[in-house]
């Protein structure tokens, strides 16, 4: 076994440039692993996904409003002006999609975790934590429409 | 599976007993569980993921007043904010009321999952999950306040 940590980082990165490109339609990069303090992204929007197995955590997706309702509108098709149902559903189910690519790369590394089921929270000045302790990273993207950011907390069980 | 009311019925129970046993802290049931949410104003939320034969999510949700009086007699400490301590004081309750709904709702929790706990927090904000999913919310009254009990799993 490698450096879980790494691994599970470039995991992480691989499955969120794949579901971008294959189902929102906006090309996106990763800036380098941040710590949030330096993050300066003020998410609207955060949706989590638990999973459990050989690892468990939580991946979350944090976006600012203006960056949410962007990708909303490119993933499905039609314009979204609020921080309703659609851009609610969609962000949730990229989280749920970038879940899943995580747990197939995990598997590579013979390591299986079973999947919860999306959440979202949206408001103003929201903040997330997980227990201390859990190995964190923390990976900001930019798009065309703005910076977002993904994070992963993991443990071995 | 138990039907939805025995498991509202063992869920409250299993509150009731984590909040005294643990907690140090008398509640009990304050009415009918609610049928949505409404935005959470100045409060923290706990939750966890379910994995495996179940899927779904449980979160307790607090008033900012009734997580600090939680944590305070949890902890055996005075907190006056929403600190890393509150944090990992609410975010331990949800894992503990996810262990016995694991066990609740399959023999000895067996093939159900936890994830890692993790809380929110913020002035205002609305929790939403986005799979069909079956909805519990119990309302709990302790001496500083209400608090909620949510519970959703994918049909």
């Amino acid at each position: 076994m490698g450096d879980l940590h790494l691994e599970a980082e470039k995991y992480l990165i691989d499955a969120i440039l794949e579901v971008f490109a294959s189902m929102v339609f906006i090309d996106i990069a990763a800036e380098l692993p941040a710590e949030e303090s330096t993050l300066e992204i003020q998410p609207n929007l955060s949706s989590l996904i638990g999973f459990a197995g050989d690892l468990k955590g939580i991946l979350a997706i944090h976006c600012p409003a203006a960056v949410a309702m962007g990708i909303t509108t490119s993933m499905l098709g039609m314009e979204v002006v609020d921080l309703g149902e659609d851009v609610k559903d969609a962000i949730g189910e990229i989280a749920n999609m970038v879940a899943g690519g995580l747990k197939v790369g995990l598997a590579t590394e013979d390591k299986k975790i079973e999947l919860a089921i999306p959440t979202t929270v949206v408001g103003k000045s929201i903040h997330t934590s997980g227990l201390s302790g859990a190995t964190r990273v923390m990976i900001p993207f930019s798009s065309p429409l703005g910076r977002f950011a993904v994070e992963l907390r993991f443990i071995h069980s | 599976m138990n039907s939805f009311a025995e498991i509202n019925d063992k869920l409250i129970e299993s509150t009731i007993e984590i909040f005294t046993g643990m907690v140090m802290m008398e509640i009990s049931v304050a009415g009918e569980p609610l049928e949505s949410m409404g935005p959470l104003k100045n409060s923290i939320t706990g939750m966890v993921g379910l994995a495996g034969t179940h899927k779904g999510v449980l979160a307790v949700h607090f008033p900012k007043q009734v997580a600090l009086a939680v944590t305070s007699s949890f902890l055996g400490m005075e907190v006056e904010d929403i600190n890393e301590d509150v944090q990992d004081a609410i975010g331990e309750i949800a894992n503990m009321l996810g262990g016995n709904l694991k066990t609740i709702l399959s023999v000895r929790g067996k093939d159900i999952h936890l994830s890692l706990p993790s809380t929110i927090y913020g002035d205002e904000y609305a929790f939403s999950s986005q799979a069909e999913v079956d909805q519990i919310i119990l309302p709990f009254q302790a001496p500083a306040g209400l608090f909620y009990v949510e519970v959703e799993l994918e049909h």
